[in-house]
């Protein structure tokens, strides 16, 4: 059965090894340059003591290979959608997967052997994709600390490895359930988009309980690593948590319907006398955040929590496919 | 000696509709069977229950003294070629040989080789761009290098030209005849099952009308021409299956259940297979009149 | 080598068509006592006809005495079935092909000529009987 599905995807594998190849050279090159532009950076700003600033001086990466690399974000919908989707729904309807039962293959050798490889494939695909995104990134995360924001998170680490296997898994999940391939194809876009997005903005963030710190609103608050800052604000005298308002050292900004600065301290002369006058009144500033040192725990549990839906769904398969008429 | 391929009250539901009911036959080794019947009569069902591609919904199969099951050493006994041919369009017949080779446990690869070589039917080429006839030998020769015991084959003849269709049934003879092989064919063209087929299964409605030795089925029928009249005594003593009246005779196609004793009026007949199927497949009575319908008449 | 024909829509029996080609062939004179029939594949392959078939007419020659099957070797002609030898046979063909074409010149067509003949059959067995 191996056999037969090399024989089924030569041509398939030839060609994304050589995408990935390309892919490979292209990255390796920028993010050559990168390093060594980054290293001269901390170089000269370390002799000028402006190694503070940095992120506002230099800048790391290309237009055109920033957006490469954010396109990688589609690898899995592809693996997915072109290499689990056909591989049951195209197979029922040329009657192809017959075919293969009638050649002495049991369902069940057919099928795990199948979805095997092809799981396989999408989680070392996915991995090798990640694993150059991530080392490319090096430069990039170490000047913005921005790796654990949405769209850089998903790129990076391990997660794309949880996404390629689930989307694989369930474009033979929609195969075995829908049995036509573009119907399939559709469903199994569709419901990946949708998953991946509620997760990245709307249980992401609730994989561990969030920290929120309160603070004078005369400084600023300093976190180290790579923050994913939730919510920024202030805490009015009330209690009240607004994101609204925000008062630094040097600004006040006050969202269009958000409270105003309290007419006690508008006669203030400066802003910074503005802000100490809103200090006195009992105005702090507060941030919600999952601290940087969380990226790893969480692209864990994230890649965890994909690949066990993709386990149930292969799960289903395998029943829907046994105990259904050929 | 027991029956290579048995069903006991078979019976297969979708839902709200029947595709098979209470079907019960049985096909001694080495014939090849004419499976006949209209369209939507379950013929396709009875073939993919005992290929095991199907559970029956009540009642029992059994080929080569088992139920059909998801088992390496059972689905290499059974070659089933369905409508369609499904082969991998863009791969070559030797890649289907070489597929073959892996996935069976019996593989005669050479002969399909040889086989597909007296046809001249190139190896090398994708199946997509070979003639439908080209494609079914294809199949044929494939299912037959798997050596089974068993051919299931739905209607793989129907959409060849009357040569191509000539040469597949030689084919299939050749492999019976050469021993240890029995087949059921699924096909409505008469002249090809009078000649190839030496067993008969009947369906219509979804039930098995006929099954046996087309030799002995003939035998046990006959066409009984007479003038209009009362048919009541050939009525008691046999099973009439289909009653064509016209004004000046009638003609009946009956199935006996004892000698023929009739007046001198009557004139007794063989049956010819075309008029078996065609009767059989016919007689369905018309509730509004009570008439049995009539299907192509009588010879 | 004998070449069988079988005809789908003649009336006759497949295995009957044969064993009447066969017997035709001895009277022609296009087989010879000691001469091999073609072996059941042979036929079966030619003619896609049933195997039993095909055994089944061999057998029913073998009963007339006019074949015998030899174990392993295949099966042999044995005897001729009774009447006048091939060449009374040829001749008599040649003066019906000459009868046909007389018949099909005047405009006759096929189904007008089998009529003839059957008519002509019943006329002389009325004769014989007389």
């Amino acid at each position: 059965m191996t056999w037969v599905i090399w024989r089924q995807y030569r041509v398939t594998t030839a060609i994304a090894v050589a995408i990935l190849a390309a892919f490979a050279v292209v990255l390796l090159i920028t993010g050559l340059q990168d390093a060594t532009r980054w290293h001269n950076a901390l170089a000269s700003c370390g002799k000028t003591n402006t190694c503070g600033t940095l992120a506002q001086t230099v800048s790391l990466g290309s237009g055109p290979v920033n957006t490469l690399v954010v396109l990688t974000l589609i690898v899995p919908i592809l693996f997915g959608m072109f290499g689990g989707g056909p591989a049951v729904a195209r197979e029922r309807e040329t009657g192809t997967m017959q075919y293969a039962w009638t050649q002495s293959v049991t369902r069940w050798h057919w099928l795990s052997a199948k979805a095997g490889w092809l799981l396989l494939a999408g989680a070392v695909f996915g991995g090798l994709v990640a694993g150059i995104v991530t080392w490319w990134s090096g430069p990039v995360n170490a000047l913005n600390q921005g790796q654990f924001q949405p769209g850089s998170f998903d790129v990076q680490g391990i997660v794309p490895i949880g996404y390629a296997v689930f989307a694989v898994a369930l474009g033979i999940a929609a195969g075995a359930l829908i049995g036509r391939s573009l119907p399939a194809l559709a469903v199994t876009g569709g419901v990946f988009l949708a998953l991946r997005l509620i997760v990245t903005y709307w249980v992401r963030e609730h994989f561990m309980p969030a920290v929120t710190t309160v603070y004078s609103v005369t400084q600023n608050l300093s976190l180290n690593g790579a923050t994913w800052t939730l919510a920024q604000g202030t805490v009015l005298p009330s209690g009240q948590f607004t994101t609204n308002l925000s008062v630094g050292p040097g600004h006040v900004v006050s969202g269009p319907t958000g409270p105003q600065v309290p007419a006690a301290c508008q006669a203030a002369t400066s802003i910074n006398a503005t802000i100490t006058c809103m200090a006195r009144l009992g105005y702090h500033s507060f941030a919600t955040y999952q601290p940087g040192y969380r990226f790893w725990p969480f692209q864990f549990i994230e890649t965890g929590t994909f690949v066990a839906l993709a386990a149930a769904l292969i799960a289903v398969t395998f029943l829907v496919v046994r105990r259904r008429d050929a | 000696m027991t029956p290579v391929i048995e069903t006991g009250g078979l019976t297969k539901r979708y839902r709200r509709v029947t595709a098979l009911s209470e079907c019960t036959i049985s096909v001694p080794q080495g014939r090849i069977s004419a499976l006949v019947g209209p369209n939507g009569a379950g013929k396709t069902t009875l073939l993919r229950l005992l290929a095991g591609l199907a559970t029956p919904t009540a009642g029992r199969a059994a080929v080569l003294g088992g139920a059909p099951r998801q088992d390496p050493a059972f689905l290499a006994e059974i070659g089933f070629l369905a409508q369609e041919i499904p082969l991998y369009r863009r791969m070559t017949t030797e890649d289907h040989i070489g597929i073959g080779a892996h996935l069976n446990p019996r593989w005669d690869g050479e002969s399909a080789r040889a086989r597909l070589g007296d046809l001249k039917i190139p190896l090398d080429r994708p199946v997509g761009t070979l003639s439908g006839g080209q494609r079914a030998q294809v199949a044929l020769a494939l299912t037959l290098a798997k050596r089974p015991q068993v051919l299931l084959l739905d209607e793989p003849v129907a959409a060849l030209d009357p040569l191509a269709r000539r040469h597949f049934l030689a084919t299939l003879a050749d492999a019976v005849a050469e021993g240890g092989l029995t087949v059921i064919l699924s096909s409505h063209l008469v002249a090809d099952i009078e000649r190839t087929c030496d067993h008969l299964i009947l369906l219509a409605s979804s039930r098995v009308q006929l099954c046996g030795d087309v030799e002995d089925l003939l035998s046990e029928h006959r066409v009984l021409v007479g003038p209009r009249k009362d048919t009541t005594a050939i009525e008691r003593d046999h099973t009439v299956v289909q009653a064509d009246r016209t004004a000046r005779q009638t003609t009946l196609l009956v199935r006996l259940n004892g000698p023929v004793i009739t007046g001198p009026e009557w004139e007794a007949g063989d049956v010819t297979l075309e008029d078996l199927v065609l009767g059989y497949m016919g007689a369905d009575a018309d509730p509004a009149t009570g008439e049995l319908a009539t299907v192509g008449g009588l010879r | 080598m004998i070449k069988f024909r079988v005809e789908g829509r003649s009336g006759v029996p497949p295995s009957q068509q044969i064993a009447q080609q066969v017997r035709q062939a001895l009277r022609m004179g296009l087989l010879a006592v000691g001469d091999q029939l073609p072996s059941v594949r042979e036929v079966v392959s030619a003619t896609a006809v049933n195997p039993n078939t095909v055994l089944k007419a061999y057998r029913d020659l073998e009963r007339q005495g006019l074949v015998e099957a030899r174990a392993g070797h295949g099966t042999f002609v044995r005897g001729r079935p009774p009447g006048p030898p091939p060449g009374t046979h040829v001749r008599l063909g040649r003066a019906m092909a000459a009868c046909v074409r007389e018949a099909r010149a005047a405009g006759l067509d096929d189904e007008a000529i089998e009529s003839l003949l059957r008519v002509a059959l019943q006329a002389t067995a009325e004769e014989d009987i007389a």
